[in-house]
This record gives C-alpha cells, sequence and structure tokens, in this order.
C-alpha cells in the first residue's frame, strides 16, 4: 500500500507531466500559428505611397496581399509575415487603373471600324504596361456580335475587360450602320444586358449618329430597361446637335458625356460636335457646369481627333474638371498624341491637375461611373488588382490630336501591374531575384 | 535716248532678271527639304557614319545626310541635339499574324490567331519600322496573311515562311512531316519575292533533322536562309551537326542564349552554346566564322542571363538582335525591341555594335540590303532615340534580374518620312495659350 506521502508525490508528478504536455503543446500550437502567419501574406508591397481615393488613403503604406485578394492594408507590415516582398519605396500604389473608353474588339474584318476589326487593338498589349487592368470596351460590339466578342475576346484576355453594348445590333462596324434606326432596338438590348451578361455589359453606346436625337433617346431607352447608363459620342451631327439639350433634357443622371474636350470647326454646313468651351469667349459655357452638378458624367475619351488643348486647358483653369480620365484606345490614337493611359493620365498632370485627382478619376470615379463599386479600390477582400507607378522627373512633351505640345516635368511610369494578385507586368524586375552568375559544374 | 544708257539699262535689267532667278531658286532650294533632323549623333554603321550629323528627308526618302545642312533649306526641323539618330530598327524574330483562327487558339497559336500580336501596337514605339515574321504562315496561308497583316500595317512587314504549310498552329502540326513541302514552299516565295525572306524550321520533336533538310531544299531553289528555332526533339541533337554539316553559310540558328544544357533527367531540348564550365563551345565560334548566323530571339523562354553574359565575356557576339515578340513575351521579360537592345548594352556592347546587330546586319541577313541605312535615296525609315542614365533592371525568361545604368528610349520614329512615333512631341510645335 503506498503511503499518503507517495501519492501526493505521484499527483504532483502526474500534474507537472501535464503541466509540461500543456506548455509544450501550447507552444507548439503557437508555434504552428506563428509559422502559418509567417506565410500567410503571398505578396507585400512595402514601403509605397499608397493613393486610393475612396478609402481616403493617401500616405506611406503596406499592401498585402493573400491570393488574389487585398488582405491589409497598413502602416507596418513586417516582411517576416509574408513569402515575398516586394520593395516599393519611392513609387506610388494605387488601385489597378481603369480605362473606361477603349477599343479592343480585335479581329481581321479590316473594313469594320472596330467590330471584329483591326480598329480594336489586343487588351493585354496596351494594359498592364499603362497600370491598367480593367478596360472598358465602348460600343465595339452591339446585342448581336457581342457573344462573338465574348468568346474570342474577352474570355480570352488577362485584362479585365467590361463593354458598353453599342445600341445598334451589328455594332461599330461602318459609318452607315451607325445610323440604322431599325437596327436599335431597345428590348433587345435589355435583354442581351440583364439576362444573358450582366457581369460583363455595363451600359450602352450611342456613336457616330448623324441625325436627331433618335440614337441617344434608343440608348436610353435601352439603358432605363437594364439599369445602366448610356455613354455618348455626339461628334457626327450635321448640323451639331444642342449639347446643352443632350445634358438636361435627353440624359438621366449618370449618363456620359465623352470626348469632352475635342473641338470642331463648325459652320453651318459641316457638322461635328459642339464644344463645351465657347470658342470665342473660351469660357465653359455656363450649362455644362449645370449638368455636372445635375449628375451628367463627363468623359475624356482622348482618341485620335477628340483632345484639344483649347478645350481642355480653359476648362480646367476655369474650374471644371472631367469625372473620369479614359484613352479612347484604337488604331489610330495608339501611336499619335494619346499613346496609353498613362501617358494620358500625365498630360493631366502637365495641366495642372494633382496626382491623387488623376487616380481618383481613373479608379474610383469609373468604378461609380459603370456601377462596379467592387472596383477601383483597395478595400480588403477585393480582387488584388494594382498598379505601382514610379512619377519620373524631368522634362516632358505631351501633345494634342492637332499635334501641338506642352511642357510637363512630371510622367508616370508603370513599374509594377498585378491582376487578382499575380504579377502581369513588371518594368524593372523589381519583384525578381537578382542574377548570380552559376558556379560552373565541375 | 543716248545709246550708252540704253546700254546700261539692259545691263541692269539683265543682272536684275538674273537676280531674280536666284531668288526664286534659293525659294525653291529653302523648302525642298520635308523634314531636316538637326544635331543628333547618327549612327549608320552601312555608311561608317558615327558623329554628329544632320539626315535630311524628302518625299519620303533620304535626301543628304551632312555635317551643317540649314535649317533654312527646309520646310520642318527636328532638334535631335542630345539624340541619337539610326536607321529604323528592323526586328527579324516576331509573331504578327494576329487572327481569330479556332484552331489555333490551342498550341502555340502563331498562324491567325490570338498567340500572335498585331505589328504597329509594337513597333513605332520602340523604334521598328520593320519586322520580320518568323514563319508564323506556311504556303497554305500566306496569302490570309498578306491579306489580313502585311497590306494592312504601317509597318514594313516582311516574313520567313514556315516549311509546315499551315505555318504555326501548334506542336502537333509541327511534326506533320508529310506538310513539309518543298516545292510549294518555294512556288509562293517565288510568287512574293520582296516579302518573304527565307524559310523556318520549328519546334520538331523527333530526333532526325527532317525538317531542316525540307527548309534548305526550298533555301536551295529561292536563294534564300533558313532560320531554325532548334530544341524540341526528344533526346538531345547535335548543334554542331546542324551548323557544320546541315547549315549553309547565311543560315540563321535562333534563340542563341537559350538556357544551359539539358539535365540528365531531361536530355532533350534545345543544346545550348556554352558547356557546363560556361564556356562557348569551340564549334560556335568556328560556325560563326563560317558564316552561319546567331539571332537572338529573346521571346519568353529563349534568353537566359548566364549564357547570353559568359558568351559576350568571351567574345562571342550575335549577329542580330530581335524579340521573337509573341503573346508570351510582351509583358514578360523581353517586353519590346527597345528593351531587349538595352539589354546588350548593360551586358557592355557599344551602341554602335547594338544599332549594327539591330539595322544593317539584320539587313544583309535577310538579303534586303535596301534596308538598314540612311543612304541617300533609301526610304526614310529613322529612329531618333536617346539613352536614359539611371537605374535600370532587366528580367531574363528565367525571371532573375540584371541591373544596370541605360536604357534606350525611342523618341521620334519615321516610316516612309512620315512621323510615327513621337514621345514627347519633339516634331510638334508648342501649344499657343491663346486663351489667357
Amino acid at each position: 500500500m503506498r503511503t499518503k506521502k507517495a501519492l501526493i508525490s505521484e499527483f504532483i508528478r502526474h500534474l507537472y507531466v501535464k503541466i509540461v504536455l500543456g506548455i509544450t503543446a501550447c507552444l507548439v500550437l503557437i508555434l504552428i500559428v506563428a509559422t502559418v502567419q509567417a506565410q500567410e501574406i503571398d505578396i507585400l508591397l512595402k514601403g509605397g505611397h499608397v493613393i486610393d481615393p475612396k478609402n481616403n488613403i493617401n500616405s506611406k503604406m503596406d499592401v498585402a496581399i493573400v491570393a488574389d485578394k487585398i488582405f491589409r492594408i497598413a502602416a507596418d507590415i513586417p516582411a517576416s509575415a509574408s513569402k515575398k516582398t516586394i520593395d516599393v519605396s519611392g513609387l506610388y500604389v494605387t488601385p489597378g487603373i481603369i480605362d473606361m473608353h477603349a477599343h479592343v474588339f480585335h479581329g481581321p474584318d479590316v473594313n469594320s471600324i472596330s467590330a471584329n476589326s483591326h480598329g480594336g487593338l489586343q487588351a493585354d498589349a496596351f494594359s498592364f504596361r499603362a497600370g491598367v487592368t480593367t478596360v472598358v470596351d465602348a460600343g465595339s460590339a452591339g446585342w448581336r456580335n457581342f457573344p462573338y466578342f465574348k468568346s474570342q475576346v474577352i474570355d480570352r484576355s488577362q485584362t479585365r475587360i467590361l463593354a458598353f453594348l453599342n445600341v445598334v445590333g451589328g455594332g461599330m462596324v461602318t459609318r452607315y450602320d451607325q445610323q440604322d434606326v431599325t437596327d436599335m432596338n431597345p428590348e433587345m438590348n435589355a435583354y442581351m444586358i440583364t439576362r444573358l451578361h450582366p457581369n460583363i455589359l455595363i451600359g450602352i453606346k450611342s456613336a457616330h449618329y448623324w441625325g436627331d436625337f433618335t440614337s441617344v433617346d434608343k440608348a436610353v431607352e435601352s439603358g432605363k430597361l437594364a439599369n445602366v447608363p448610356v455613354i455618348v459620342d455626339f461628334g457626327e451631327h450635321s448640323p451639331p446637335n444642342s449639347i446643352e439639350s443632350l445634358f438636361m433634357e435627353h440624359f438621366r443622371p449618370g449618363d456620359i458625356f465623352t470626348h469632352t474636350f475635342s473641338e470642331h470647326a463648325i459652320s453651318e454646313t459641316t457638322g461635328g460636335r459642339e464644344s463645351i468651351v465657347d470658342v470665342n469667349t473660351r469660357k465653359v459655357k455656363p450649362f455644362v457646369f449645370a449638368a455636372q452638378k445635375r449628375g451628367i458624367i463627363f468623359d475624356v475619351g482622348h482618341g485620335a481627333g477628340a483632345f484639344n488643348f483649347n478645350q481642355a486647358i480653359p476648362a480646367m483653369r476655369q474650374g471644371f474638371l472631367p469625372n473620369t480620365i479614359s484613352t479612347d484606345l484604337y488604331n489610330l490614337s495608339m501611336n499619335a498624341a494619346m499613346k496609353d493611359m498613362s501617358n494620358v493620365m500625365s498630360k493631366f498632370l502637365a495641366m495642372g491637375m494633382g496626382l491623387q485627382d488623376v487616380i481618383l478619376r481613373s479608379t474610383w470615379n469609373p468604378a461609380q461611373v459603370i456601377k462596379r463599386p467592387e472596383l477601383g479600390h483597395l478595400s480588403v477582400g477585393s480582387e488584388a488588382d494594382i498598379a505601382v507607378f514610379n512619377l519620373k522627373k524631368g522634362n516632358f512633351g505631351y501633345m494634342d490630336i492637332r499635334r501641338t505640345k506642352i511642357s510637363g516635368t512630371e510622367k508616370l511610369e508603370a513599374e509594377l501591374t498585378l491582376r487578382a494578385g499575380r504579377v502581369v507586368w513588371d518594368l524593372n524586375g523589381i519583384s525578381a531575384p537578382e542574377w548570380q552568375m552559376p558556379t560552373s559544374t565541375n | 535716248m543716248n545709246k550708252n544708257v540704253i546700254v546700261k539699262i539692259r545691263e541692269y535689267a539683265s543682272i536684275l532678271v538674273f537676280g531674280a532667278c536666284l531668288m526664286v531658286q534659293s525659294l525653291v532650294q529653302a523648302q525642298e527639304i520635308d523634314m531636316l533632323i538637326k544635331g543628333g549623333h547618327v549612327i549608320d554603321p552601312k555608311n561608317k557614319i558615327d558623329g554628329i550629323m544632320d539626315v535630311a528627308i524628302k518625299d519620303g526618302k533620304i535626301f543628304r545626310v551632312a555635317a551643317d545642312i540649314p535649317a533654312s533649306s527646309a520646310k520642318k526641323t527636328v532638334d535631335a541635339k542630345g539624340l541619337y539618330v539610326s536607321p529604323g530598327f528592323i526586328d527579324m524574330h516576331v509573331h504578327v499574324f494576329a487572327g481569330t483562327e479556332e484552331q489555333s487558339f490551342t498550341g502555340f497559336g502563331i498562324t491567325n490567331g490570338l498567340g500572335s500580336v498585331a505589328p504597329d501596337d509594337f513597333t513605332f514605339r520602340s523604334g521598328v519600322t520593320t519586322v520580320v515574321d518568323a514563319g508564323s504562315s506556311g504556303w497554305r496561308n500566306f496569302n490570309v496573311f498578306k491579306r489580313q497583316t502585311i497590306d494592312n500595317s504601317q509597318t514594313r512587314v516582311l516574313a520567313f515562311i514556315s516549311i509546315t504549310g499551315y505555318g504555326m498552329l501548334g506542336t502537333v502540326h509541327a511534326q506533320d512531316t508529310t506538310d513539309m513541302n518543298a516545292v510549294p514552299t518555294a512556288f509562293i516565295m517565288n510568287e512574293y519575292p520582296d516579302i518573304i525572306v527565307g524559310i523556318k524550321a520549328h519546334h520538331y520533336r523527333g530526333n532526325d533533322f527532317t525538317p531542316v533538310y525540307r527548309a534548305i531544299a526550298a533555301g536551295k531553289i529561292t536563294n534564300k536562309p533558313i532560320i531554325v528555332d532548334f530544341g524540341s526533339s526528344t533526346t538531345k541533337l547535335s548543334i554542331k551537326d546542324l551548323f557544320l554539316k546541315h547549315f549553309r553559310p547565311g543560315d540563321i540558328f535562333t534563340h542563341t542564349f537559350s538556357g544551359s544544357d539539358m539535365s540528365e533527367k531531361n536530355p532533350g531540348g534545345r543544346e545550348s552554346i556554352i558547356d557546363q564550365n560556361n564556356k562557348v563551345k569551340p564549334f560556335v565560334f568556328e560556325a560563326q566564322k563560317q558564316g552561319r548566323i546567331f539571332d537572338v530571339g529573346h521571346g519568353g523562354g529563349a534568353f537566359v542571363w548566364s549564357t547570353a553574359i559568359n558568351a559576350l565575356k568571351q567574345g562571342f557576339y550575335p549577329n542580330t538582335i530581335s524579340t521573337d515578340l509573341y503573346r508570351s513575351s510582351r509583358n514578360a521579360g523581353m517586353k519590346d525591341m527597345a528593351n531587349v537592345m538595352s539589354k546588350f548594352l548593360v551586358m557592355g556592347m557599344s551602341i554602335q555594335d547594338v544599332i549594327l546587330r539591330s539595322t544593317w546586319n539584320p539587313a544583309n541577313v535577310i538579303q534586303h540590303t535596301d534596308l538598314g541605312h540612311l543612304s541617300v535615296g533609301a526610304e526614310a525609315d529613322v529612329t531618333v532615340f536617346n539613352i536614359k542614365e539611371g537605374k535600370f533592371g532587366y528580367m531574363d525568361a528565367r525571371g532573375s534580374v540584371l541591373n544596370g545604368n541605360k536604357k534606350l528610349e525611342a523618341e521620334l520614329t519615321l516610316r516612309a518620312g512620315k512621323v510615327a512615333w513621337d514621345l514627347n512631341g519633339i516634331s510638334g510645335p508648342q501649344w499657343d495659350d491663346s486663351s489667357k
């Protein structure tokens, strides 16, 4: 029979063992948790200046990505918590840029303006190298050929491609097709958007119409049925239609006027787009301010013929800023004054717009205009579409469509672009290890 | 009236008329140059020009290259001080047969597919005025390529034609030796002798030289070079045999700086030009001496720093610098022609050597001696570029980075005398602030 003392000591021993085991277990658990934490971040963008207008962030912050999502944004996230850390000090980190006016229905039809044609470009050839992760095609396809656009281009691109559906069923094929009011079918347009492709189709485009307001009104009617905005290229009316009437009578708040800074030489016989800045006084027409206050959206849509310093500079001096900055990327604009999204954004810097304002108009503003509030910001949980920019200092020239230039001292250059957490562009290899000379193998 | 006075008047009158004639003539001269590129450092390897020179262009052609051409003699003068001026770059390895062919969506998808890119999207902004498509089309679909791309591009598009009749539809098609026919290939080459510059053999997995033989057969009929993407065979085929037994002088080995020799586990693939001690294999120098052409063809997987750096250090230079531009290379380590050229600058190659290998050398290799120089009368394909100083990083196909302090940037590109790219608006007037 064991003594009481022995029993007590045995109990204490057991207790001791239990405690030791317990502590060990706890330690192991902590270690496991710590190890998991140590690797829980896939990519850490460290030391950059984050500009995220939606979340009112404009300061030095680290951005952590797990899988394809934004995981955390904070002042000092330890590199030890991440599998991969990219030093972005001295650089600007922004949401992936949204170019809400481009033509990317690339295809072999050489006679078509931008449906399945050379007029439309391969999105991936221009997006990532300019910091763009989302492009919105501006009406290259109509409801009849949109399925082809989707299978041929959208489903096969790395860039996120959304689209305005052309109000004309056949899309943007020829100038004449754009006049065919019998092919402007609001019900079919709305079906295509609401029933078949609500995730891709974000609005309706009316463009290149020569007559009255029919094309716009059919687009708005489609827009009402599908609850989406319309975007209007008003540039080929002969004689020109009143933009005041367009803004104040035909548009709903949220509808979009593109090619905001174009200037056409208009007489009584030649048509074109009425400009927002009076060509004689160089004053912004009063109803333009009123329209913007009413919720009408003014989009840049630079293009090959729709950006004139004589409009843009006076407008900005008088306090009129476009809601959204976009390229109107297509075959005639790519190698001319437009070039790419980062060049157009830099042009606004050169005209005196602040960097935060430029980023706002290229991320969160277009996201709201196209009703895609899940895009254009770096909120935790959102898809990790990110642009890292270098703001170069030097002497740069920026041209308008008449090939006159202004000088600037800054230029945005896309250093690194991530699409859904994956590096899709890395200008100087900042995400990659430095090369080492291998030793010879024998 | 006094006779003498009349004579005097006649004399004065004739002097006046003569003077007027001179003035008219000088006025005509004042406008005879369409564009003058003034004060740039001209590098024109063919004509052995390497110094500050002015370049005058008229009617889309090079009109004059000389030390001091007065600006008054030109309708438009572009100030190129501090910049380099060279012949438009020739990128002799690209894939630009973009299209929507369903079959091409699988495999490489380069023939009429999404694997190819559109030439004008990439050329002018990196100083390129001529590209040579490397076998994206074969004799069965060259006409589609011509109609769809070549005839509709601002860039001059030339082509190597694939020895495979269907081009580069995918890896499976590349094994079809029954579709590798020299005679129809030669027929279409003779139909377009100014566009088709040679024959491509590629991606063959068999352990023999069949596509190379067939390509050379077509090359013998047409007297044109072949270009070979060697390196898909399942057992290693000897590049020494390829260079010294099979190649003729002028035939081209592309992807010169791809990875080192394959492991024992994976014995096939493209044999490297350097051995396991990082030495260039002796027969490689021998082959180059005997006129075999070594082309860069960077691509998505065919440029590795250790191969290139070791080779250059040992004095082995590629004959031609090229991109192998296609879907998978454009956004990766390759990027564009200017980036690939910059890599060679950073490895220590002189700018003169880089330009030679991107202009006059490729022009010779593709037997287009009308291109790649600024001789008077040549089509005015001109590139004005700057060499930026700073900190730049360059990635190879394996994702490792070499840092450097130089980067070539295309400022102005002219194609047949027309401005096709102007980065900072140096060819345009300053905006006149009339609104103030």
